[in-house]
């Protein structure tokens, strides 16, 4: 585990925080986008569990997460103070596959990850932007680091279930409108719900469609075999090890509520 | 300060072993860990269960987080024998630390089949994992059944001669289990497996996760096992449950065991060997210090 001194920790809107972590920049350095972290919360073991977060960005020796409070974890998180000193172990997973012509689809704090990736695909040597980037959350609050997103001069189509701002209805509306113009793979990160009807909507218009996935991870380095995804063969892939992100085509989303 | 431990077949150089299940295979041990920092500090590593066939394990969520605790359901995923004595057992011997390798069987005949398999391979020992379920006898765990321990115990000491460890479900007839694994010829027990649990995933609809709880929450159980049982018995008592600093280790060490294992904690942090034999020099030193305990 590596430590790192909290800089900030900032509500960014209801439930959702921005969390600056200052580490040495040779750690950071091997971080790539789609990649993630553990962070030991407390240390009083409840939570016991280090739990997992997307890299948002990283600006020099400050690591960026952006996470909402969801549990007893989260909400742990959320309280941790400016200078604390934090403990994490990363980086974890696979990195995004480097993709070309492709769409972005993130629901809620699925955006969370892809920050990362505008950042490393500024200069198209390991990563490429997007075509366009699709950003879905329930309300105009929750739609958060717009400005930090709009640096990168990629067109940005938003929507909301209340039509606060954007487009009103489910981002994938939107996704499914650019796919009947232009089939364009997908990179999709967000809610169960949002990951299945992308998944069908890759199906329905041929294209190579990566999920993001979630699932409660224990140790993150493959040595539990506690973070299973069923594939279409029938075995199961771990996520610590063959993902987070998965091709569509090869997950069994069946087992998703 | 010298740590080695004698558990009659096996000597170790210190008397910390990593737990079965927490660190896979073992394949990846020198990701985390330099080969002297291996040496000085891990005893011993304890693979995985593993099976004569491959399994592929349970459907999700295999895991659920209870206070201070873990509770897993991983259904013993594993290559099977011989893709690990292909691909995993070569790297692991490299490391230089004795293997003990878990056996998961579902009769005694498997067992006895994945002993005799491992007889020409480098591997220190054998840890017999009895909380399976025996389909030979309805399917009810192994380590119900004094009358089936033993005669799991006698068959398979008949075929391997090296170090051989039994590991106790902390549920059960435990204290009558440790006494035959004595006297059918074990040479050390484990106390102690996870515990049988169930966690409340989802109230509506209503969804339950059954698995074994490990971790701090269940020290305080094991731990008095350990005590209880190596009062008992004259083999070594390798304690087992819920260790995440030094201070847990001597606790266990006081207690009566002769060495611990550490499981949950690995996945926490993968270098808690580490910091745990660490803690316990510091803790040996300071004891010693106030008493002739040490
Ligand atoms: C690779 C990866 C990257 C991630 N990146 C981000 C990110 O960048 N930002 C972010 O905000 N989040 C991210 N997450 C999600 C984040 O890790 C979780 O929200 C966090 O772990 C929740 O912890 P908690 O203690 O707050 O909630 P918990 O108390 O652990 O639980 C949250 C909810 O999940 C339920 N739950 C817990 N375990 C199970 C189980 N086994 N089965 C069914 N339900 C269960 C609980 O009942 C509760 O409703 C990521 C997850 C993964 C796997
Ligand atoms: C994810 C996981 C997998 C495990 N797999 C096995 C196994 O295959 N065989 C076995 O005998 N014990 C297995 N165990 C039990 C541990 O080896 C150990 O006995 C138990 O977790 C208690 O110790 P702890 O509290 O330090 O984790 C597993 C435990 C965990 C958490
Ligand atoms: S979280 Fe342990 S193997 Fe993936």
């Amino acid at each position: 585990m590596y430590q790192g001194k909290v800089v900030f920790n900032i509500k960014e809107a209801d439930n959702i925080y921005l969390l600056g972590i200052e580490a040495p920049k040779k750690i950071l350095k091997s971080f790539k986008p789609g990649q993630f972290l553990k962070i030991k919360i407390d240390k009083r073991f409840d939570p016991l569990i280090p739990r997992p977060f997307s890299i948002h960005a990283i600006d020099e020796n400050i690591l960026y997460i952006l996470y909402q409070v969801v549990g007893k974890g989260t909400k742990a998180l959320s309280e941790i103070k400016k200078g604390e000193i934090i403990e994490f172990l990363g980086p974890l997973g696979k990195p995004f596959p480097k993709i070309k012509n492709y769409i972005i689809c993130a629901g809620g704090i699925g955006i969370a990850g892809f920050g990362f990736l505008l950042q490393k695909s500024v200069n198209k040597k390991d990563f490429y932007p997007p075509e366009k980037i699709f950003y879905g959350a329930k309300t105009k609050n929750e739609l958060v680091r717009l400005p930090f997103l709009k640096k990168f001069g990629i067109p940005i189509k938003l929507s909301t279930d209340d039509g606060s701002k954007g487009y009103k209805g489910l981002i994938t509306d939107m996704v499914e409108k650019e796919l009947k113009k232009n089939p364009q793979i997908i990179l999709a990160c967000g809610p169960q719900p949002m990951l299945k009807k992308i998944a069908e909507l890759g199906e329905k218009y041929k294209v190579k469609t990566y999920l993001v996935m979630e699932t409660f991870l224990a140790c993150g380095i493959g040595f539990c075999m506690g973070c299973v995804i069923p594939s279409k063969k029938g075995n199961y892939l771990h996520l610590c090890i063959d993902g987070p992100t998965f091709l569509a085509e090869e997950i069994d989303l069946g087992f998703l509520s | 300060m010298d740590f080695s431990v004698n558990l009659g077949l096996l000597k170790l150089k210190t008397p910390l072993m990593l737990a079965s299940g927490t660190w896979g295979l073992g394949e990846n041990l020198d990701k985390f860990f330099s080969l002297k920092e291996i040496r000085e500090n891990i005893g011993a590593l304890v693979t995985k269960g593993i099976s004569i066939n491959p399994r592929k394990g349970n459907p999700p969520p295999r895991l659920f987080e209870t206070p201070c605790g873990l509770i897993n359901f991983i259904g013993v995923e594993n290559p099977g024998i011989k893709e690990f004595k292909k691909s995993f057992l070569p790297k692991i011997k490299k490391f230089g630390i004795p293997v003990i390798v878990n056996l998961y069987g579902e009769k005694i005949e498997e067992f006895l089949e994945l002993a005799k398999d491992l007889k020409k391979e480098k591997v220190a020992g054998l840890e017999l994992n009895i909380s399976c379920p025996n389909v030979e006898k309805g399917g009810i765990y192994f380590s119900y059944d004094p009358k089936i321990v033993s005669e799991l115990v006698r068959k398979v000491r008949k075929v391997w001669e090296r170090f051989l460890a039994v590991k106790l479900s902390p549920v059960g007839p435990v204290y009558e289990i440790a006494e035959i694994c004595e006297k059918s010829g074990a040479d050390a027990i484990v106390v102690a497996n996870t515990y049988p649990a169930l966690a409340v995933i989802s109230l509506k609809p209503f969804k339950i996760l059954q698995g074994g709880l490990s971790g701090p929450a269940i020290k305080p159980l094991t731990l008095r096992l350990v005590y209880e049982i190596s009062k008992k018995i004259k083999i070594p008592v390798i304690g087992c449950g819920g260790i995440i600093s030094g201070k847990d280790a001597l606790e266990y060490l006081l207690s009566g065991a002769k060495a611990f294992q550490i499981g949950t904690t690995n996945l926490i942090d993968p270098r808690s060997a580490i910091k745990i034999m660490r803690e316990l020099k510091e803790f040996k030193n300071g004891l010693c210090d106030k008493s002739d305990t040490c």
